[in-house]
């Protein structure tokens, strides 16, 4: 394998399907149906009525239906093609609380292995990414190539004759897509496609993404951080909650503003739609013929006419600028300052945010500098907007737990019935200040909650 | 006199050079943990680099890449006049990630002050000073919400007639995830 020539440059595969999934052997081993136990929770989100049971936020048992049903059969946001350039690649993450490798195979094909090794279980690769011929395992000395076989096993003489490496390598994710640079990946076995997943998000998720035809470009490094948190309080406010942004962000939107002494009546008083999406994504903006990038480098750099053309007055007035969204369950961006990230679950009370700053490929260094340092001081951890996000999150978690408090139901009736198709928006949208996605967004987890994964033996 | 200046180019400072840094550190420290971030701002030079960049956990034999490099992930990478920005924030009375304000402590220790040496350091002399530190704060915030932030910082100082200002920080935390919800004061 060693003498073999690696296939160096060339366009990246960035759509992998398994041809077959390996069952790893389970001899003997039976798991007691108790051990993933599900609780109906019909009667936990009313997105009729516009109300949420807090035990969402909170429920052990709950939080483990999730990684079972919402987390294991979904989309999961993996990486940027940007980060993968030659054969062996590589960037380690999670799916759910799954730790995963995302790497680039010899033949330069995306793809996305547990990053556990067949053994003992410990993680076959502990750099966060790098560049390498295979994972060895630290603990007995494992060793796996790029595509995931088995390669190595010391004392291999020691085990009987069926011990089959074939049988043993590590696991993959079966299906990896990209949309846009964005690569995604998912443990169902038979999923709708990635882009049929999306819908009409695509064509919210353009406005960001496909400003030309060179797309985007990553900037060097994660931001990483951790919530004390509930993942689905971060998704939710992405998907659904322009409301908070003036009185939340009401220091940022201060220092911003020209006189620094108040944001401008217009911005407080925006209007503008927000999309619902039945999969569960939305997506929130200002409606504005002069929409503006905020970062003024990139706003002066910006072709906002090539851009009408390209993408539509409606998406330049809408959401190419100012706005939030989220992809279903947990990928969330911000076009304004092309932040991108993940909140990773970590229990019920708590969340991990990795956030990376997206540009567009075709940016001269100087905007693609502004641009940066415009998220790092917006929306990085120390950022003057992203503070007092993760103030208002832990702030929730925090009091949650009470018997009391736990019981008594959480408000999301803002815009109730207001969900229509506007003319010019795809999908059914709503006004700027609405629950209307966040309504959506329960209304999915509550459908995926109630349905029996691929995994699950008796349905 | 440019002679007696390059031979304390790149050599440890004397005592009493040792004494004023670490005063003025403790100065900072507790203008810090004051929240008198406006005077914080006096110590720091027109032309300030304050840079702290994310670190990755890599292989052994790729460690050299293990500290983002420019224009990556950082947690701060600023001017004074960002930071200024930053800083008139807390004066708009809504800053909640700050209201009720956290209690911070700023410790500083480890202290080693060189001269500087201009060929290292284009456009400084060896009356600047080269200085590493460490540093531990301490966050304590509403009931119980507590952070430690440890890690090194490294410092150019100019010598100015109004006293020593910090000119480049490079600020080098010792975590890989941030262990925090966010960074609310500077270090």
């Amino acid at each position: 394998m060693r003498n073999e020539r690696w296939n160096l440059t060339g366009p990246l595969l960035l759509c992998w399907r398994m041809t077959s999934t390996i069952e790893p052997p389970r001899g003997a081993l039976r798991r007691p149906a108790e051990l993933a136990r599900n609780l109906d929770v019909s009667g936990l989100v009313d997105t009729e009525g516009g109300l949420v049971d807090r035990a969402i936020f909170t429920d052990q048992r709950l939080y483990r239906q999730e990684l079972r049903r919402v987390f294991a059969p979904s989309w999961l946001f993996l990486a940027h093609a940007d980060q993968f350039h030659r054969p062996g690649d590589f960037f380690t993450t999670y799916m759910g609380e799954d730790p995963v490798i995302v790497t680039l195979d010899r033949n330069r094909r995306v793809r996305a292995f547990l990053n556990s090794c067949r053994h003992r279980g410990a993680r076959v690769c502990r750099a966060d990414n790098g560049t390498t011929r295979n994972f060895t395992c630290t603990y007995h000395g494992w060793s796996y190539d790029l595509e995931g076989k088995l390669v190595s096993v010391p004392n291999k003489a020691g085990y009987p004759g069926s011990f089959d490496t074939g049988e043993w390598g590590l696991i993959e994710v079966p299906h990896v897509e990209t949309y846009r640079g964005l690569i995604f990946g998912t443990w169902n076995p038979d999923p709708v496609p990635l882009r049929e997943s999306l819908g009409d998000m695509a064509w919210y998720m353009d406005a960001m993404l496909d400003h030309d035809d060179e797309g985007t470009v990553v900037v060097g490094g994660v931001h990483k951080w951790v919530l004390e948190g509930n993942w689905k309080l971060a998704a939710e406010q992405f998907a659904t909650d322009w409301y908070h942004v003036n009185m939340s962000h009401a220091s940022a939107l201060m220092v911003l503003s020209p006189t620094g002494k108040g944001p401008k009546d217009e911005i407080v008083h925006r209007t503008g739609r927000q999309y619902a999406s039945p999969g569960g994504h939305g997506a929130g903006f200002p409606v504005h013929p002069k929409n503006r990038f905020d970062a003024r480098t990139v706003h002066q750099w910006t072709d906002y006419d090539a851009l009408r053309e390209r993408l539509g007055d409606a998406r330049v007035e809408g959401p190419l600028t100012n706005g939030h969204a989220t992809v279903f369950p947990n990928f969330s961006y911000l076009p304004v300052n092309g932040s991108i990230r993940v909140w990773h679950p970590k229990g019920p009370d708590r969340m991990e945010v990795w956030a990376w700053t997206i540009v567009d490929k075709s940016m001269p260094p100087d905007v693609r500098e502004a641009q940066r340092l415009y998220n790092l001081r917006t929306f990085g951890p120390s950022g003057i907007f992203e503070q007092d996000d993760g103030e208002n999150w832990s702030e929730v978690q925090a009091v949650a737990h009470g018997f009391i408090t736990n019981g008594v139901p959480l408000n999301y009736q803002m815009g109730l019935g207001s969900e229509r198709e506007d003319g010019r928006h795809p999908g059914a949208t709503s006004e700027l200040y609405s629950d209307a996605a966040g309504r959506a967004f329960y209304a999915r987890w509550r459908e995926l909650m109630n349905t029996p994964a691929w995994h699950e033996e008796n349905p | 006199m440019s002679t007696a200046t390059e031979s304390r180019a790149g050599t440890r400072a004397d005592r009493d050079l040792h004494f004023e840094v670490e005063q003025f550190y403790y100065e900072e420290a507790d203008l810090l943990d004051a929240g008198r971030y406006a005077d914080w701002l006096d110590l720091l030079a027109d032309d300030l680099d304050y840079w702290m960049p994310t670190r990755t956990n890599r292989l052994r034999r790729q460690q050299a890449l293990s500290v983002a490099a420019r224009g990556e992930a950082a947690y701060y990478d600023e001017s004074k006049e960002s930071l200024a920005w930053r800083i008139r924030r807390f004066d708009s009375g809504m800053a909640w990630a700050e209201d009720p304000p956290s209690r911070t402590r700023h410790l500083v220790t480890n202290v080693m002050v060189r001269h500087a040496d201009p060929a290292e350091h284009p456009g400084f002399t060896a009356d600047d000073l080269h200085v590493r530190s460490a540093f531990l704060v301490y966050r304590n915030r509403l009931e119980r919400e507590e952070n430690v932030f440890a890690g090194s910082r490294t410092d150019l100082l100019r010598r100015t007639g109004a006293g020593l200002r910090v000119a480049r920080r490079t600020i080098l935390l010792d975590q890989n995830i941030l262990l925090a919800k966010n960074i609310s004061t500077f270090f």
